[in-house]
């Protein structure tokens, strides 16, 4: 009876602590302001023809025009539609999607703890954006109640999420607008990637997205972004070596690797560098014994659209100051 | 109230059903729901303003409350057939492991990515149903003594079974941490799928597990003075135990393997019909039945309003309303001697 | 009649009866009498079919009782138990309304007769007035007379009873055993009872049986088996046997004889 009880207490402590913060915080600013992703002003007129496309789950989908009525159910795609110049499409979101800001005033149609089918449908969208991180019953339950479904898979590489930005563009008219974006941030990329050729020296960084136990944070292992993007930004990710792509590390190993930076990619919880370098057997890391310790937005690493490369360039510059100004 | 039982408990279902339809995360004003269904009554054309809402209601909250109706006649009447087998007030659906075999079928066959198709959707609800009565049949097996299947061995074997289980269900869960929501959110228990597959899916176990034990009140009744004075008075006990065993575990393991892991129905909508109209079987079972579909679908009702337009899981709904209501029928049952 | 013959049960390895052979005639009383741990429960519980049987036969008038289906063998042979953990909730006129079990289908549909008997069976026991009360609120002998009423409800010409004194206190247990009496002798029943209690064996029994580790030390006549000899090798413990006072019946007296003083 009391273990039913205190079953029941945990599962409350446990869903209000995680509903709290991700509504609430505001994500402490990274070093400088990242360049702002606008589209090009110009709309173009919506292409005529049917639009038929596969999705992540092999759906073949057809819209008779582009979508005039979009829910987005994650925040990735909330903020790709309001990339390529969609974001008057949009209808209505998931809770998470809190970029840009026009994204908040949008009615809400769920989020982590499930999806109300008669909001969406009551907005009467003619798409329903998916993403990677909705279980297939929702799409098909969507399906089932005559919605069109489009499931934008969850890129690996910055490749497959400049196809994401162009899947979007057509299915919203916006095609041109797309690739105008996506030029634009492959041409950013190449810029970074250029700067960092030539490099000699990259500084090993530890990365931290959860501290709850701060003798096992977690950090990204390899197949996440921001493993790839660390790389990419000129830096050796410590977690790379590490099995998983969301995993533990102990402060032991920790200790061992002695990483030159540590980002505090959990700021939006209230993680601070004081807080750090107070943590017991912490101070014996090189950086915190010289404060390298920085805030880092996470959404730029972990949310699969256009701030991908936001996030990029705001880790080269953490990682070679003197390289980006 | 003390007489008219069916009555009463038939109308608080009406009223559960009432309130499922009308209340939902998008809100239909009472004067279009009167006119939605009056109109269907007398089958005229709606008008084109009302087309969204009629939608809603028949194609989402109609197929919903009756999946939710279901699930909770399977929780409250195997709930009370438990606590009858099992001679034990705190005897619930799911004593003997289906919860944990379940959720340890569902955890694993979330970590599988599942074809789009039919049967690939379907997989998980089927994994879970198969685990759970996999377990049940795990656990009867190590309880078996000889001929006998005693109580004591099964509380036993199932307790243990299932703590077995959910410390390999937190496993499985913390390895793939992409899979993690969703096992939990079936682990605290909630509607996902949508329409009416999940339905007719279910339909024909509740039937058979839930018509076998409406029939077995008398049976329970005799078991309630052991097992020798029951076969003394001409019950074959062994054989009957088995089968109340297997219509509760069918009817549970259905009921859970679309809505996860629903706490306290089966726990306490037996105890509240105890209550106000004591312990026969026969009358027990049927009103659990009923009270079970009325208590999950009002808990729905609160999981959709409370944090509109998301859901809370009705497990969470469940155990918050659920708990202290136990407390207080518990106190009110210790003054009237009546377990 | 109950015709026991060469019944043996063994509980795993153990061997608990051993060829165990005994008659319980109609409209007599048989008393089962032995220390604790001789296998008196077991012996009841065994012929009841409780517990599976190692050998021998179990017959009434020629029928195989073991070959029986439970439902058919609660025909012959009822038997009523300690009154201990009885389900509180029930009511008297319930309970003893479950002792027609044999004779209703598996819903437990009863009829009015099935009513009369019932109302009859209480009226045997004087519980009568006891019917809407529930049973947890009966006392100890009030208890035991509801389930000797159930019993009775169950109409079979074998009774068994279990030790049915055992908790009772003195009036309660001189009005039990009065009853049981009648019922061999005035309704022509089989009665077998398992009694720890040697006088009210001695007074109240027929025949007896003396039951020790699993075996049947002896049976006849209360005078034929309560014998200082049989009953002090039994017992372990030295006893003196009298003639009762004002009944016509033994007395059975634990301890030694003093010897006369001069």
């Amino acid at each position: 009876m009391f273990r039913k009880l205190l079953f029941a207490l945990l599962i409350v402590t446990l869903f209000l602590a995680a509903c709290g913060p991700s509504v609430t915080a505001t994500p402490a600013p990274a070093a400088t302001q990242p360049p702002a992703t606008e589209p090009p002003a110009a709309t173009l007129p919506p292409t005529a023809a049917p639009i038929v496309l596969t999705d992540g789950l092999g759906r073949t989908v057809t819209l008779t025009g582009p979508a005039q009525r979009v829910v987005s159910l994650a925040p990735s795609n909330t903020e790709i539609l309001f990339a390529v110049g969609a974001g008057a499409q949009v209808v209505g979101r998931d809770e998470s999607s809190d970029y840009p800001a026009e994204a908040a005033a949008l009615p809400t149609v769920g989020g982590w703890s499930g999806f109300s089918a008669e909001a969406i449908v009551a907005l009467q969208p003619d798409l329903v954006l998916a993403g990677g991180i909705n279980p297939p019953e929702l799409v098909a339950s969507l399906e089932q109640l005559g919605l069109t479904v489009y499931l934008l898979p969850n890129p690996v590489t910055l490749e497959e999420m400049y196809t994401n930005l162009q899947t979007v563009g057509t299915l919203t008219g916006h095609e041109a607008e797309a690739t105008v974006l996506a030029e634009s941030l492959k041409a950013r990329v190449a810029v970074v990637g250029l700067k960092i050729a030539a490099l000699t020296e990259r500084p090993t960084v530890f990365y931290e997205f959860d501290a709850t136990d701060p003798a096992k944070p977690y950090t990204y292992g390899p197949g996440t972004f921001g493993d790839l993007l660390i790389q990419r930004a000129g830096g050796t990710n410590i977690g790379a070596q590490l099995q998983g792509q969301w995993v533990q590390i102990s402060l032991e190993q920790l200790v061992v690797v002695n990483p030159d930076m540590i980002l505090l990619g959990d700021s939006a919880y209230g993680e601070t560098p004081e807080k750090v370098t107070t943590r017991p057997g912490w101070e014996v890391l090189a950086a915190v014994k010289e404060g390298k310790i920085y805030p880092f937005d996470d959404d730029l690493v972990s949310r699969p659209g256009p701030r991908l490369v936001d996030g990029l360039e705001a880790l080269a510059k953490l990682l070679h100051p003197e390289l980006f100004k | 109230m003390r007489r008219l039982p069916y009555l009463w408990t038939f109308l608080f279902l009406a009223l559960a059903i009432l309130l499922s339809i009308a209340i939902g995360s998008v809100f239909i004003p009472p004067a279009d729901l009167w006119r939605i269904l009056t109109g269907w009554l007398s089958a005229a054309p709606l008008p084109e303003s009302l087309k969204t809402f009629a939608f809603i209601i028949a194609s989402i909250r109609l197929p919903r409350t009756v999946l939710i109706l279901l699930t909770g006649a399977a929780l409250g009447g195997s709930g009370a057939a438990y606590q009858g087998l099992f001679r034990n007030p705190l005897a619930d659906p799911y004593l003997i492991g289906v919860a944990s075999g379940a959720g340890l079928g569902a955890a694993a066959a979330m970590s599988i990515q599942w074809p789009y198709t039919f049967w690939g959707l379907l997989a998980v609800p089927v994994v879970g149903f198969l685990a759970a009565l996999l377990t049940v049949l795990l656990v009867y097996s190590l309880a078996r003594v000889g001929k006998t299947v005693p109580t004591t061995n099964l509380i036993l074997a199932g307790v243990a079974f299932s703590a077995f289980a959910t410390s390999l269900t937190s496993f499985l869960m913390l390895r793939s941490t992409g899979e993690l929501r969703r096992a939990f959110a079936f682990l605290l228990g909630g509607f996902t799928q949508a329409g009416w597959n999940p339905v007719l899916t279910i339909l024909p176990f509740l039937a058979i597990g839930l018509g076998f034990l409406v029939l077995s009140g008398h049976a329970l009744n005799l078991l309630q003075f052991g097992d020798d004075q029951a076969q003394q008075l001409g019950l074959p006990v062994t054989r009957t135990k088995t089968l109340i065993l297997v219509a509760a575990s069918l009817a549970t393991a259905a009921a859970v393997s679309f809505s996860g892991i629903i706490g306290f129905i089966g726990l306490i909508v037996p105890h509240v019909m105890r209550l106000w109209w004591g312990v026969d079987y026969r009358r027990l079972l049927p009103l659990s039945i009923i009270g079970g579909a009325g208590a999950l679908l009002l808990a729905d009702v609160l999981a959709r309003v409370v944090m509109a337009p998301q859901e809370l899981p009705v497990g969470i709904v469940t155990a918050l309303v659920g708990a202290p209501f136990f407390l207080w029928v518990l106190r009110r049952a210790k003054n009237q001697g009546y377990w | 009649m109950l015709k026991v013959e060469k019944l043996s049960v063994s509980y795993g390895q153990r061997r608990v009866l051993h060829d165990v052979s005994l008659e319980v005639n109609s409209g007599e009383v048989l008393a089962l009498i032995g220390p604790n741990g001789a296998g008196k429960s077991t012996l009841v519980r065994a012929a009841s079919g409780v517990i599976p049987l190692l050998g021998g036969t179990i017959r009434t008038n020629g029928d195989d009782l073991a070959a029986l289906p439970p439902m058919r063998r609660a025909r012959y042979l009822a038997v009523v138990p300690q009154a201990v953990s009885l389900p509180p909730a029930f009511t008297a006129w319930e309970t003893v309304l479950m002792g027609r079990t044999p004779y209703l289908n598996f819903l437990g549909q009863t009829s009015a007769s099935d009513e009369d008997l019932v109302r009859r069976a209480l009226q045997r026991v004087e519980a009568l007035e006891l019917a809407e009360r529930r049973v947890g609120e009966l006392s100890g002998g009030e208890q035991q007379r509801v389930l000797l009423a159930r019993a009775l409800a169950q109409s079979t010409p074998i009774l068994l009873l279990d030790e049915p004194t055992a908790h009772l206190d003195l009036q309660h247990q001189v009005s039990l055993m009065e009853m049981v009496r009648q019922l061999a002798h005035r309704d022509g029943l089989a009665v077998l009872i398992a009694l720890h209690d040697l006088n009210l064996a001695a007074r109240y029994a027929d025949r007896v049986a003396l039951l020790v580790a699993g075996e049947i030390k002896a049976s006849g006549t209360p005078r034929q088996v309560l014998t200082p000899d049989l009953i002090s090798a039994a017992y372990h413990l030295p006893v003196q046997v009298i003639q009762h006072p004002f009944a016509d019946a033994p007395l059975v007296l634990p301890g030694a004889a003093k010897p006369p003083r001069s």
